[in-house]
């Protein structure tokens, strides 16, 4: 590492240890009545309010249409708030410049249903790509693609073409990708959703053991199978309102999931 | 923007697009072989140009009435000056019998008497005398009293300057004219490749990528196709020039008294060099405009 420039412009955003106590002590996003419109007369998103604690797990659920991308697209500035503000460690994201968007994006693991990976690249360069914006040597690169492959089960599989993985395997390489610079927090839009059941659970898990190092998670879904299997703070976006329950569906006010995913 | 990744990258780009970048770069080198074969041109007449200036000739026509001693005190004259290497005295006699053997009109010239051609006295000066001393040498010896005119062959001169001059214009036209064509094929294959490249570029901004991170390996791309293609046009014309030079020189030498030269190692670097720079502005203008990061 030493004499080659890394850039970690916001460290003090990253999850473990490396924060301070005052930093760990503050939610690590805040939405402050926030709207988004896409046509004037019908908000998306109408007053969200919302915070999110540092190393929590959190599923963002609804119907499809409810808003969930929308939400998700706010916190890593795909799209800008219209009203209210977007708070990441702190900091209002809503009024960054479009040349600190990137920065912003080096403390986020983004995961996608169609998984967002390159097809004829190897499993390696797919992983490493994250950690080449950071400017990081190759020798580092190498170690923390191979660590994070562990981590998501594709241990020696990094010369391998993506195009001949899986479908449960080539979101397993976007998690790996997610994870791999260390991000304060990772979204998930709808990561199950192109999965059979049982690689959805197998996926679902493997953000929860990543959760369990420290990395806030929100993970969004309609899969109402896999929200009644945890017990995770549940936040249900409904018409462009946020209804909460912290403890998942067994908590959750009305007449059951019905409501909740439509 | 970290050099060794952007160029990493660029070799990849490379070698993934090498069919449409092989089209591109073929295109352009022909743009560039037109452009060195103009130079080629330019830097050739320029130095028979060059040449020519530097064995001037001067011929002093004498009055038919001219005195003997007078033309003699001329050539006293003409052979003090530092600048005169020989001076030849042409009776009309002489410059008939010449012309009737150098002509070829297709007439029967021989009735022609000696009368019509004015003895002349050749003079040559030493090399390297400027084309603008050779003037002033002529206009001075214009003002003796056996001199009935003076020829300085500044009319040939002017005409070897416009030639020269039409060549050099050609080369700058063409020139302008390869600069649009690499901006405009480099340009509209890079905006290919960024439309192929999309969903790279899509999940480099997603990791936090800056826009010269994205840009940057575009613009080596870019940079390359205009020196590999000015490299190749280089290669070409270097070709061409080894397997004719040795016909032609004979016959330009013949000609125009210089031999046949290949552009020079300055000229050789502008070439590459430009192409580089011009393949390299090309490719920043068009991911400027079709690629938003």
């Amino acid at each position: 590492m030493q004499g080659t420039k890394v850039v970690r412009p916001f460290p003090f955003f990253r999850a473990g240890a490396r924060a301070s106590q005052p930093q760990l002590a503050k939610p690590i996003l805040v939405l402050e009545d926030v709207y988004k419109f896409f046509r004037p007369d019908q908000p998306t998103l109408r007053g969200v309010n919302l915070s999110v604690e540092r190393g929590e797990f959190a599923f963002i659920t609804g119907p499809s249409g409810a808003g969930k991308s929308t939400l998700l697209k706010l916190i890593y500035r795909e799209l800008r708030v219209d009203e209210g503000r977007v708070l990441f460690c702190g900091r209002d994201i809503g009024r960054l410049t479009d040349k600190s968007i990137p920065f912003l994006r080096r403390n986020l693991g983004i995961v996608f249903q169609d998984f967002r990976i390159i097809d004829h690249w190897t499993v390696y360069e797919n992983v490493a790509v994250a950690l080449e914006i950071l400017s990081m040597p190759q020798r580092l690169v190498r170690s923390r693609v191979a660590e994070a492959l562990e981590r998501v089960g594709l241990a020696g599989r990094g010369a391998e073409r993506t195009s001949n993985l899986s479908g449960g395997e080539k979101q397993r390489v976007a998690v790996a990708r997610a994870i791999v610079p260390e991000p304060a927090l990772i979204l998930a839009d709808e990561p199950t959703g192109n999965l059979d059941p049982h690689l959805a659970i197998d996926i679902l898990t493997l953000f929860e053991e990543i959760n369990t190092t420290g990395t806030t998670v929100l993970f969004a879904t309609h899969d109402h199978s896999l929200i009644s299997k945890r017990d995770h703070r549940l936040i249900s976006i409904d018409e462009g309102r946020v209804v909460e329950a912290q403890h998942g569906l067994k908590q959750w006010p009305g007449s059951g999931i019905h409501t909740l995913v439509g | 923007m970290d050099v060794k990744s952007a160029m990493t990258r660029a070799r990849r780009g490379l070698r993934e697009e090498r069919r449409l970048y092989i089209v591109a770069v073929t295109s352009l080198a022909v743009a560039f072989l037109c452009l060195g074969a103009t130079l080629l041109g330019v830097t050739n007449l320029d130095a028979a140009a060059t040449r020519w200036g530097q064995s001037g000739r001067i011929t002093l026509f004498l009055k038919d009435d001219a005195d003997p001693q007078d033309i003699a005190q001329l050539r006293v004259v003409l052979e003090g000056l530092a600048d005169v290497s020989e001076v030849t005295h042409v009776t009309p006699a002489q410059a008939r019998a010449s012309f009737l053997e150098e002509a070829d009109v297709g007439a029967d010239l021989s009735s022609l008497p000696s009368e019509v051609f004015p003895a002349s006295l050749e003079v040559t000066l030493v090399p390297g005398v400027t084309r603008e001393r050779s003037e002033s040498i002529a206009s001075r010896l214009a003002q003796f009293r056996a001199v009935s005119d003076v020829e300085s062959y500044r009319s040939w001169f002017q005409k070897l300057d416009h030639l020269l001059w039409g060549a050099r214009m050609l080369a700058v036209g063409l020139a302008v004219l390869v600069v649009f064509c690499v901006v405009a094929v480099i340009g509209n294959t890079i905006r290919l490749a960024v439309a192929r490249r999309r969903q790279e570029i899509e999940v480099m901004k997603l990791c936090g990528a800056t826009n010269g991170f994205v840009r940057g390996p575009f613009v080596l791309e870019g940079m390359f196709q205009g020196f590999a293609s000015a490299l190749l046009a280089v290669l070409a014309l270097l070709a061409g020039y080894l397997t004719l030079h040795e016909s032609v020189d004979g016959t330009l030498a013949a000609l125009t008294g210089s031999r046949v030269v290949f552009l020079s190692a300055w000229t050789l670097v502008a070439l590459l060099a430009g192409g580089a720079l011009i393949g390299a502005i090309g490719s920043a203008v068009s991911v400027r405009r079709y690629l938003s990061v």
